[in-house]
């Protein structure tokens, strides 16, 4: 039987320096003794380590955040996801209390309450309170940082100057006193301006075949949501997607809820989620679109309209002796022109968005545009330096040290459609020209075609005339080139964009409601401010081999 | 009320706020000098904690927590800090609280001093105090205390507070590693806490039972569907335990019954699966679920869509290890959904969908494209995408399998050589998996063969070895082939791996037997091979010899060939170069019919194998590797008898086993979902997994169960099947007003709850109080219609088929 626990958290800053150690239970390893052990290990580190020789024998997990290393010894069989979601709640909790990025320094100055937390959210061990609203009630964030965070108008939000008097009223106050009614919303939350936003992005991971064939093409969304609303709101946030209803049902696949989410409606009525928000920001819901519908229809395969705003192409072995590549950048047209209709604020996000695939609400008047365009194309090891990179458009260069090409393209490059190529030539290692060339097995294509049941090869390979013993040395020399540097040439690039107010998936807001019957305390004739954002990233998501 | 409240606060607040705003522009400056010069004098630090201000003894706390943290001594200042564990203010207490579970143990009885007000503070008017104090105080680490503990759960067990008895649940593990003698008591508190009524409590009574407990299903019986009633609402960590509970209590308590019985009983349920689609027509063995385990599986399920990816593994592994091939099915896309998440997650979760895939590959092929490996995929995730890869390969439709090759095909071109050896390992293994596909692999290894990479050639050759081993048979051709590339490869392994191919096959019949042959025109370099080469030179002489031994000794016993003397060994030697330069390397195979007739014809000459065998001698006579001349030795001695070659060919000629590679987690697949153990392996932490680790106990058998009655839980209203639930957060509003509580959140309109609101609607008569906030308040009807609505959807998100 599984029994979790944390039994000890560490915190390293950049240096690698300790910056906090929280021991929850029994004596685990120290920070200072799986520290070197976890250095050692080569990279790129899994976040899972295991170190027998340390006693009793550990499993170090770790996350790194911001510069952060977050570091977790576990001496018994545990779970390993609930250590490292317990990581990644931890990192998230402090980014909300104590100021997002997180930074050592910030940490080092808010021990009090980053103590508080720790203690809280991990009862010896246990793992018991992760919710930041839940925290809030208990955890006093007081200081600079306080003010800035826990809404001015909260009350008891900060005893900390109150004389002492003032505590028992205030302990009175606090409505947790009879348990949470909802564990993920703070009691009692009040805001002056009532704002909600809605911010759906979604990240590309396309796999494109050397012929430009899409393999996979996904893509996946997360739902962010920012909610400042007195009261206790219901909400009611519709999405739709290009084929209507039915449509919305098969685009959004394997979603995951934030537990605030009926899912009963969602089961019913895919594409609704309805729920009562936590207050301040929170990751509503993710989701995947397969951009290749009908993954299994043979005839898709070859033949799908995958529609992407950025694609690449790599053709290799070029040149003389076969030392160039050349990348193809292909900036489609695919995103919609300006937009005129999008006004900048718009209260009520019911009205429809003209016919475009995703309208924008509530953004900037223009329309998508295509920004932070990146080419990367990883180079075999074994390449010393390249040269001649000739870019038709915007600045590249090479990090000997990464073994990347990077390309990059600024916004204003990017703006126009068409193709953009960049052309590069490699150098390899260092090898004496007059080498005896012949190391490998020279097969040439025509007589590589293997065949079981013949005796082909041998019939095959007494007419097939030697191709060394060719005429022209010159000849043969440069093909012998294109053989060696045809090893070193790249075997894949990726290209990394983002595009605001455009979702690859075409999915859409269509409305937010604030449910005025079912909620509470929500105050007279309020109307909150509703801003939704669209936004496709790729981060070296799409991907050619070649 | 709240209109004063508020233009009190905004005054004082403003004062803080530029206080506060001075104060930390103060301390960043501070904080940009890092670090040590931070700290106060200890005088000075006391001085702060000594004072009659609140405000300044916080100060102090905060120092000395900070010092706490970087490790700095502040043991000194224990007395000076924990004598304000009796100050009222709460954040005071609160930072007392953080300082004395640090040091507790350092200094023990002057921990017991604050004792005392710690257990006055159990008896606080606020339930928060309360909770705090039971949990710091369960958290001192002084044996001596445990049975004031165990009083102060007992106590916090009986709260009217969910957050009191939250923090007792919590409270019981620590009491029973402090005293285990305290167990009988703390079986009680947890066998209440397990019936509480709120979610809130059940959870962590669950993980204290995991903790203290964990045998004694017996006291999980009668609280067994109202755990499996709340599991949907806990939060993540209570959900996470409750599911490991329940799993190992399903295995205890509902044996697997089959209908249509055929085979015995007692059989795993996967075998009775296999069996399922197997004997279709013979009568098929169908599990039939327990009512009660069905109902745990099916409030497993809207677990699947769970932000936590822990939870989602842990109800996979139930449904893996309880459940039918649906419940299995419907858990497989959840776990491939895990892939989104950061690549630590990412790392975790490909081990346990590998293991899962093990078991059911055919459910992942329509996920294919999750596992096509991307560039910035990690080595470890690469590996493993790879192996699920030849995993679905069997189970997959043509162009999906085209697909697959090319993706393999693909990355035995790329340039990190590790990736390169997995991607030619793994087309080996999607060959050996599917006989059609061997053909196929063949080709597309022997492209590599061609390859510039040593790697790649030598890896190539190792899986092409398995493949030909499997049906030797079928491949003396390729083996011809092979032998050809002697001629241009370089690679030390690649070329002994060639040769020891070549010497398995020098038994076939003179006139398809290239052994000889390749010997020949091998030991004509054999000085510049590499030892790896030498070797297998030696051992192919050698086998070649045994077997024209094996020919020959029958027939003409007496024309054995003795030791040849030196100068006929010269006189061969120069026939066979010049052999060589008649055929030529550009010809490396000449038939041997025409050469053989031509040496044994001249009746003068000895047999050229012989020959051979003894220049081959020779030469590794004086080789300069100890291991190439103790070899040669041996097998010298072993063939220095032409007339018993038996010990010989038992040596030489033995079978050899057919290698075959299994799927590289295959080891793995005994452990356990989602445990640590399953990601480390079983090389690493050994058959038994880690400390600790513990497999899911096996069915238990027809009639060995305990009663259904058992989980019976008495009550009429709830009995199973009845879909009606009440959310445990309106049970908790309804016992609050009957306790008369519920008056501190009447109080103002705006402190109520969502619940209270939801209460208010239905009982009608409490809706003037609504009118304040509700913008024109709406007709009764209405009101009443939605309300009911409203509380059907509820009911169906906590029951979620």
């Amino acid at each position: 039987m599984l029994s979790n626990a944390i039994e000890a958290l560490y915190i390293f800053d950049q240096h690698n320096e300790s910056i906090l150690e929280h021991v929850y239970r029994s004596r685990p390893a120290s920070a200072r003794l799986v520290l070197p052990l976890y250095l050692a290990h080569p990279t790129p580190r899994p976040s899972l380590i295991y170190l027998p020789n340390v006693n009793p024998p550990t499993v170090l997990f770790s996350v790194i955040h911001n510069n952060l290393l977050f570091l977790s010894p576990v001496s018994t069989e545990t779970e390993p996801l609930f250590v490292l979601e317990f990581l990644h709640r931890v990192i998230d909790v402090l980014e909300e209390f104590i100021g997002d990025p997180l930074l050592a320094t910030k940490i080092e100055g808010n021990y009090d309450v980053v103590a508080q937390l720790l203690g809280e959210m991990c009862d010896a061990g246990s793992v018991c309170n992760t919710e930041p609203n839940a925290l809030r009630d208990d955890v006093d964030v007081s200081g600079f940082l306080g003010k800035l965070l826990g809404g001015v108008a909260l009350p008891g939000s900060s005893p900390a100057l109150l004389p002492s008097g003032g505590l028992k009223q205030q302990m009175s106050l606090n409505p947790t006193s009879n348990g949470p009614a909802i564990p993920w919303r703070r009691a009692n939350v009040r805001h002056t301006s009532n704002e909600l936003y809605v911010d759906i992005v979604e990240s590309l991971s396309v796999t494109l075949a050397p012929s430009g064939r899409p393999l996979a093409a996904f893509a996946n969304g997360s739902i962010a949501f920012t909610s400042k609303i007195s009261g206790v709101p219901d909400l009611l946030l519709t999405l739709s997607a290009s084929g209507g209803k039915l449509g919305m049902e098969k685009a959004i696949e394997l979603p995951v809820f934030h537990p605030c989410v009926r899912l009963a409606r969602w089961k019913e009525r895919p594409g609704e989620l309805s729920f009562v928000p936590p207050d301040g920001k929170f990751m509503l819901a993710g989701y995947e679109v397969n951009l290749m519908p009908s993954n299994l229809d043979l005839k898709s395969w070859s033949n799908t309209n995958l529609q992407l705003p950025v694609s690449i192409e790599v053709t290799k072995s070029l040149g003389l002796i076969g030392a160039d590549f050349e990348v193809r950048l292909i900036l489609s047209s695919i995103l919609p022109g300006a937009s005129t209709s999008a006004s900048a604020s718009r209260p009520n996000l019911g009205t429809r968005g003209s016919g475009r695939s995703t309208p924008i609400f509530g953004s900037s008047a223009s329309g998508p545009t295509l920004q932070d365009v990146v080419v990367t194309v990883p180079v075999p090891k074994a390449v010393r330096n390249i040269t001649d990179l000739r870019a038709s458009r915007g600045e590249a260069y090479f990090t000997p040290a990464d073994n990347v090409v990077e390309w990059r393209l600024l916004t204003k490059d990017a703006a126009a459609a068409g193709n953009a190529t960049l052309r590069c030539t490699i150098v390899g290692p260092l090898t004496g020209d007059d080498e005896d060339g012949a190391n490998g097995f020279t097969f040439d294509a025509a007589n590589g075609d293997y065949d079981d049941k013949e005796e082909t090869y041998q019939s095959s390979a007494l007419d097939a005339p030697r191709k060394s013993s060719a005429k022209e040395q010159n000849q043969s020399r440069d093909q012998r080139k294109i053989q060696q540097n045809a090893s070193f040439m790249p075997s894949s690039a990726s290209v990394s964009f983002s595009v605001k107010g455009w979702l690859a998936s075409g999915i859409r807001v269509d409305g937010l409601v604030l449910d005025t019957r079912k909620s509470r305390g929500l105050g007279e004739g309020v109307k909150p401010y509703k801003g939704v954002k669209y936004l496709t990233v790729s981060k070296k998501g799409v991907e050619t081999r070649c | 009320m709240y209109s004063i409240i508020p233009a009190g606060l905004i005054l004082i607040s403003a004062r803080e706020l530029t206080l506060e705003a001075a104060q930390s522009a103060g301390s960043a400056r501070i904080v940009n000098s890092r670090p040590s010069n931070r700290d106060l004098p200890f005088a000075q630090t006391k001085k702060l904690l000594d004072s009659r201000n609140d405000r300044e003894i916080l100060e102090g706390l905060r120092k000395v927590i900070s010092m706490m943290y970087r490790s700095k001594p502040c043991l000194p200042f224990f007395s000076a800090v924990v004598k304000n564990v009796a100050s009222p203010n709460i954040e005071i207490k609160k930072l007392v609280y953080i300082y004395l579970l640090h040091y507790a143990e350092s200094e023990p009885d002057l921990a017991l001093l604050s004792i005392n007000t710690i257990q006055k503070s159990l008896s606080d008017q606020s339930p928060q105090v309360r909770a705090m104090a039971l949990r710091v105080m369960s958290g001192i680490k002084v044996p001596v205390i445990s049975q004031i503990v165990s009083l102060g759960i007992k106590k916090g067990c009986a709260d009217m507070s969910p957050i009191v008895r939250k923090a007792a649940a919590l409270a019981i593990p620590k009491c029973y590693r402090l005293d285990p003698n305290t167990l009988p008591q703390l079986l009680d508190y947890i066998s209440v806490l397990l019936g509480d009524k709120q979610y809130y409590v059940v959870g962590p009574a669950v993980i204290a039972f995991l903790e203290v407990c964990p045998d004694r299903i017996d006291l999980i019986h009668k609280h067994y569907r109202g755990l499996v009633r709340k599991l949907v609402d806990m939060d993540e960590w209570g959900q996470l335990a409750t599911l490991s509970l329940l799993t190992v209590y399903a295995r205890k308590c509902f044996p697997v019954r089959t209908k249509k019985v055929k085979k015995n009983k007692s059989k795993g349920f996967y075998e009775d699966e296999g069996s399922e689609h197997e004997e279709d027509n013979s009568g098929e063995e169908v599990q039939v679920l327990d009512l009660d385990l069905e109902l745990f599986l099916k409030a497993c399920k809207p677990l699947l869509s769970s932000r936590n990816s822990a939870v989602i593994v842990s109800t996979a592994r139930c449904s893996l290890h309880l459940g039918t091939s649906e419940y299995i099915d419907a858990a497989i896309g959840p776990l491939v959904a895990l892939l989104r998440s950061p690549q630590d997650i990412q790392h975790v979760a490909m081990n346990n969908i590998v293991a899962v895939c093990l078991v059911r590959p055919e459910s992942f092929v329509r996920y294919v494209g999750h596992f096509l490996v991307r560039a910035t995929d990690p080595p470890n995730v690469s590996r493993l995408k790879f192996e699920i890869l030849t995993l679905i390969f069997p189970h997959c439709e043509p162009h999906i399998r085209e697909m697959i090759w090319s993706e393999l095909e693909h990355f035995t071109r790329a340039a990190d050589a590790a990736l390169v050896q997995e991607s030619v390992r793994a087309i080996g293994r999607c060959a050996q998996n599917e006989s059609t596909a061997s053909t196929r692999c063949l080709r597309l290894l022997l492209n590599q063969l061609s390859s510039q990479d040593g790697n790649l050639v030598a890896e190539s050759l190792t899986v092409i070895r398995h493949l030909i081993q499997q049906d030797p048979q079928a491949h003396v051709q390729t083996v011809i082939r092979l032998a050809k590339n002697l001629d241009t490869t370089t690679n030390p392994e690649a070329r002994a791996s060639i040769i020891w191919l070549v010497s398995e096959f020098s038994g076939l019949p003179e006139e398809e037997n290239i052994a000889p042959d390749v010997l020949r025109i091998l030991v004509k370099g054999f000085a510049d091979e590499s030892e790896a080469a030498k070797l297998q030179i030696v051992l192919l002489a050698a086998k070649v010899y045994l077997h024209y031994l094996i020919r020959t000794t029958p027939a003409q016993t007496e024309e054995a060939p003795g030791i040849p003397s030196a100068q006929v060994v010269e006189c061969a030697s120069l026939h066979i170069s010049a052999a060589a330069e008649e055929n030529g390397w550009q010809d490396p195979h000449p038939p041997p019919s025409t050469d053989q007739p031509g040496v044994e014809s001249d009746q003068d000459s000895p047999h050229p194998i012989p020959l051979l065998w003894t220049y081959v001698l020779h030469l590794t006579r004086y080789d300069v590797s100890y291991d190439l001349r103790d070899r040669t030795r041996l097998y010298r001695a072993l063939l220095s008898n032409p007339q018993s070659t038996q010990l010989a060919s038992l040596l030489l000629l033995a079978p050899k086993p057919v290698p075959h590679t299994p799927s590289p987690s295959e080891n793995r697949k005994g452990l356990l979902i989602g445990s640590s153990s399953l990601v480390i392996g079983v090389e690493a932490a050994g058959a038994d997994g880690m400390m600790g680790y513990e497999s899911l106990p096996e069915w238990v058998k027809e009639g060995e169960e305990p009663d259904a009655k058992l989980r019976d839980e008495g009550l009429a209203k709830e009995v199973y099947g009845e879909k009606k639930d009440v959310p445990a957060a309106r049970e908790l509003d309804k016992a609050v007003e009957k306790k008369g509580l519920g008056k501190i959140g009447v109080g103002g309109a705006k402190n109520k709850t969502f619940d209270d609101w939801l209460d208010e609607e239905e009982d009608s008569e409490e809706g003037s109080t609504e009118e304040e906030t509700e913008s024109g308040s709406e007709e009764e009807s209405s009101e009443e219609e939605e309300s009911e609505s409203e509380g059907d959807e509820e009911v169906d998100r906590l029951v979620k088929q």
